[in-house]
């Protein structure tokens, strides 16, 4: 030190001014990447080769559909085995069938569009004129929401403030909400927040849906809305592959029997039932 | 009392977003809700508090005996910044995932950050001593924080309110960081620092 500082650094040669400081930030680079490469041989944190390939075959929409932050982190649960791959809707077959292979387990699961199962709009009476800020979450905060029916669309938008890819669309001359299929990558985040969980899977090859959601009696559900399924049996009766039953005041369709001849749908009187791809 | 008045002034009179205007990237950039704004702000009153102490050590035993600390000083620091908070990050990876995913996203971002260096040169500028910069890398890394928070807070309230289409998203955001400006503009001289 003592004979550094005895030297002027001014009074050194051009070269030596520039050589100097160029060789003091090389040894301090020099110091700093050893001690990376150090650090990052000792603190090695392995990652399994498997997350990589199954984030690799996921869709990387990062919709959030699936209940992790992102498909990273979706990825991470698949191989620890604490997510299934079906709970995914964006993902294709093929990849899914890939990545269930490849963790040899779980089914790929079904493939499934998201419907709107409510059919009430303008035809179902309000309880009140909603005035005031915010979407269906905030509206549903307030007695329920503006709607009569107790699970009606109220068509306030939280779907497609939601929706990433503006699949979900208000319909206002019918007063509620429609997924687009030819938009919608299945990811199914606006059926977590639709408050009155109207947004429901059917499966692809779904022909016909029941697009109400109310299990009241066929009175209570007459005195408020025109358009909602009343449990009258209709539909049951007139399947002929026995398809639809009537649980709890409300028709289910079991798609595993439906053949989509549209039967059902021509005798509802609500006209509840609808076409898929409509 | 003149640490006292070190760390008012660090938090308050001489805030480096609102004061300084140093760190606006961040501020801006990681200020939509107030989790993800509070995680920016212990990285960088982390990386401040590290940043301050090797600096300074760097800068008294090796830069000012050989007489470069003159012009060797920005470009030195950055490097050292940027080296020191890479090795945390890979030390802290390894040893707590936790803290890891609390901080680890915003360290890479904050390694060449102009508050950082600015905190850096300013303890050097301002003759602190060690115990000094220490203290002043952390409460500026505080006042940082609480700045950033201050403004996350607003924007999640300005999220749900009527704001004209033009204002909306960063005009908007811009103009309550200069009125928050104005609000610590009242602390200026205070105390003399």
């Amino acid at each position: 030190m003592n004979l550094l500082n005895a030297i002027v650094f001014t009074d050194l040669p051009v070269y030596a001014q520039i050589l100097i400081p160029a060789g003091i930030l090389f040894v301090l680079g020099a110091v700093f990447a050893v001690l990376l490469a150090f650090l990052s041989n000792k603190f090695k944190v392995s990652v399994d080769e498997r997350v990589t390939d199954v984030r690799a075959h996921l869709s990387g929409a990062n919709c959030g559909g699936c209940g992790f932050a992102g498909c990273d982190a979706f990825a991470e649960a698949l191989v620890k085995g604490e997510a299934s791959v079906s709970s995914c809707n964006a993902t294709s077959k093929e990849n899914k069938a890939y990545i269930a292979a490849l963790l040899g387990s779980g089914d790929a699961g079904e493939e499934t569009v998201y419907v709107v199962k409510c059919n009430g709009g303008t035809q179902c009476k309000e309880k009140y004129d909603y005035q005031g800020y915010g979407d269906c979450q905030s509206m549903q905060l307030l007695a329920g929401g503006r709607k009569a029916c107790p699970v009606g669309c109220m068509a306030a938008g939280t779907c497609t403030n939601v929706c990433h890819h503006n699949a979900a669309e208000i319909d206002n001359n019918k007063g509620y909400s429609n997924i687009n299929l030819d938009k919608c990558v299945n990811c199914g985040v606006c059926a977590s927040h639709c408050p009155k969980k109207l947004i429901q899977p059917v499966p692809k090859s779904a022909k016909y849906y029941v697009a109400c959601s109310n299990h009241e009696k066929g009175k209570d559900v007459r005195s408020y809305c025109k358009a909602g399924c009343i449990g009258c049996g209709m539909c049951a009766r007139n399947c002929s592959e026995g398809a639809i039953t009537v649980v709890d005041n409300l028709a289910v369709i079991d798609y595993t029997k439906c053949i989509g001849c549209g039967k059902c749908a021509e005798k509802c009187p609500s006209k509840c039932i609808k076409k898929v791809f409509d | 009392m003149s640490y006292l008045f070190l760390i008012i002034g660090a938090i308050f009179v001489n805030n480096f977003v609102l004061s300084q205007f140093l760190g606006i990237c961040p501020f801006i950039g990681v200020s939509k809700k107030t989790d993800t704004a509070l995680g920016m702000g212990l990285a960088v009153t982390f990386v401040m508090g590290l940043a301050s102490v090797f600096t300074y050590m760097i800068n008294k035993y090796v830069l000012v005996p050989l007489g470069l600390d003159a012009f060797l000083q920005t470009i030195a620091f950055i490097l050292i910044i940027a080296g020191l908070v890479q090795s945390v990050e890979i030390v802290i990876k390894k040893v707590s995932p936790a803290l890891y995913s609390a901080l680890g996203v915003y360290l890479p971002l904050i390694t060449t950050n102009c508050a950082v260096l600015g905190v850096a040169l300013l303890n050097i500028t301002k003759s602190y001593n060690l115990l000094q910069s220490f203290l002043n890398g952390v409460f500026s890394g505080v006042g940082f924080t609480l700045a950033i928070l201050l403004l996350a807070g607003i924007r999640e309230r300005l999220r749900d309110s009527d704001i004209p289409e033009h204002f909306q998203g960063f005009p908007i955001t811009l103009i309550a960081a200069s009125i928050m400006s104005m609000a610590f503009g009242a602390f200026s001289g205070m105390f003399g620092i």
